[in-house]
């Protein structure tokens, strides 16, 4: 995966970071157990601070998506949560209205709406279905 | 590293600096950003004691700015604004000639970062582009590895080729430990991928000293809308500007918080969205 930095943007370079993980994990550009560039090689790569580059995998690593293996590297952990799934079903709630915020601005149709949903839906890595636990 | 207090400096009648308080940690790079004419360079000269301060006192590695050891010398790194140096030398010789002050110096360092950034070593130093001294001046600053680097705009007469060699090799010095940098600047995307902090020098005062992060999360716009009219008295604490029309406002702050946005919303039935702003306009924000 390539990494990119917008010195422009809004975003803090440790945030565009993170989100470009996350974002690549979800595509299925990033699997579990791949391996990703040492905080000194994105660091140069990229040219920005190595605090920046720290900052973002600590962070990552804290929500359990990145895992450091002393001596041996950073890599994508396997998916697991530690939220329920009611939890998890309201936090994704909650980014679905955000969305739908977005759609009646823009003036689409809910017909709309969900077309573009199932023509997307294929570009992600979703885990297969699992058993409603509480 | 360095370690500034109540720092004045006059030219004549004319306050350039007025009461700063700076404290830069071993390990810092610290992007230093105001206006042209904020103070900048003069803050630097007087804490490197190439100016004498008319008040309160600088110490830089632990001597005195206007009495630096030859010690305290050798372990510092400056590149000036504009960078003078012999014009009838050729650029070998006024390597040669730097590298003979230090005890210690880095020939293949040099070497590489002049491969690096093309220096004609055969040519004089008179007729160089001021690009070229500029980067001249950056290469003789790092031969003796200093542990803290002083910057004066060190970019300003790069072109965008020769500026990313600078902060790559930047990156490089800054990813040994204990490694202090201190630029002022105000290509602020340069600010944004190497430095750890960022001060801003306004009317002679430190206005916001910390991480960058901090900063972008404390600067933030808000856009207001409201469900009626906003009342003449609309007003946001803290606010840097506000523009209000009709039942709509935007606000930008310096002191975002949630609670203070849960409170405009009960306050004045509003729906609010919150903005982040890019460093650029944080800082045009901040002096406008």
């Amino acid at each position: 995966m390539q990494f990119q930095c917008d010195t422009t943007s809004r975003k803090p370079i440790y945030r565009q970071l993170i989100d470009q993980v996350r974002r690549g994990i979800a595509r299925g550009q990033l699997q579990p157990g791949d391996r990703l560039p040492s905080v000194r090689q994105l660091s140069r790569d990229l040219v920005v601070n190595p605090n920046t580059v720290a900052r973002a995998y600590t962070e990552l690593e804290r929500e359990g998506t990145l895992l450091t293996q002393q001596g041996r590297g950073v890599f994508v952990a396997e998916p697991g949560n530690d939220l329920t799934k009611k939890a998890r079903r309201k936090q994704l709630s909650e980014k679905l209205d955000l969305l739908f915020v977005e759609a009646v601005h823009l003036g689409f149709s809910a017909g709309e709406l969900l077309t573009m949903v199932q023509d997307r839906i294929g570009q992600f890595a979703f885990v297969t279905e699992e058993k409603d636990a509480p | 590293m360095i370690q500034i207090n109540q720092l004045q400096k006059s030219f004549n009648d004319k306050k350039v600096l007025n009461g700063i308080d700076l404290e830069v940690a071993p390990g810092t790079v610290l992007g230093l950003l105001g206006k042209n004419g904020s103070g900048k360079s003069t803050l630097i000269k007087c804490a490197l004691g190439l100016l004498r301060s008319t008040g309160g006192t600088a110490t830089i590695l632990g001597d005195d700015a206007w009495h630096l050891s030859a010690a305290t010398k050798a372990r510092l790194g400056y590149v000036p604004q504009e960078v003078v140096s012999y014009p009838w030398m050729r650029v070998r010789q006024v390597i040669a000639y730097t590298a003979a002050f230090y005890p210690t110096w880095n020939h293949a360092l040099v070497d590489q970062l002049c491969r690096q950034w093309q220096l004609p070593l055969e040519d004089r130093v008179g007729p160089l582009s001021v690009g070229q001294l500029q980067t001249l001046g950056i290469v003789l600053a790092l031969g003796h590895e200093p542990d803290l680097l002083i910057l004066d705009e060190p970019v300003a007469s790069l072109d965008p080729s020769a500026r990313r060699h600078f902060l790559q090799t930047l990156i490089e010095i800054i990813d040994q430990p204990n490694r202090t940098v201190l630029f002022s600047t105000h290509i602020t995307s340069d600010l944004e991928r190497v430095a750890t902090q960022l001060a801003i020098l306004r009317e002679g005062q430190i206005s916001f000293h910390g991480e960058l992060d901090e900063l972008k999360e404390r600067v933030k716009r808000l856009h207001i809308n409201s469900r009626q009219e906003l009342p003449q008295s609309f007003a946001v604490p803290g606010a840097l500007h506000c523009e209000v029309e009709g039942a709509a406002a935007t606000v930008s702050v310096a002191n975002f918080n949630e609670q203070l946005v849960d409170q405009m919303r009960t306050t004045w039935n509003a729906d609010i969205a919150v903005h982040d702003l890019s460093l650029e306009d944080i800082f045009i924000e901040l002096h406008e």
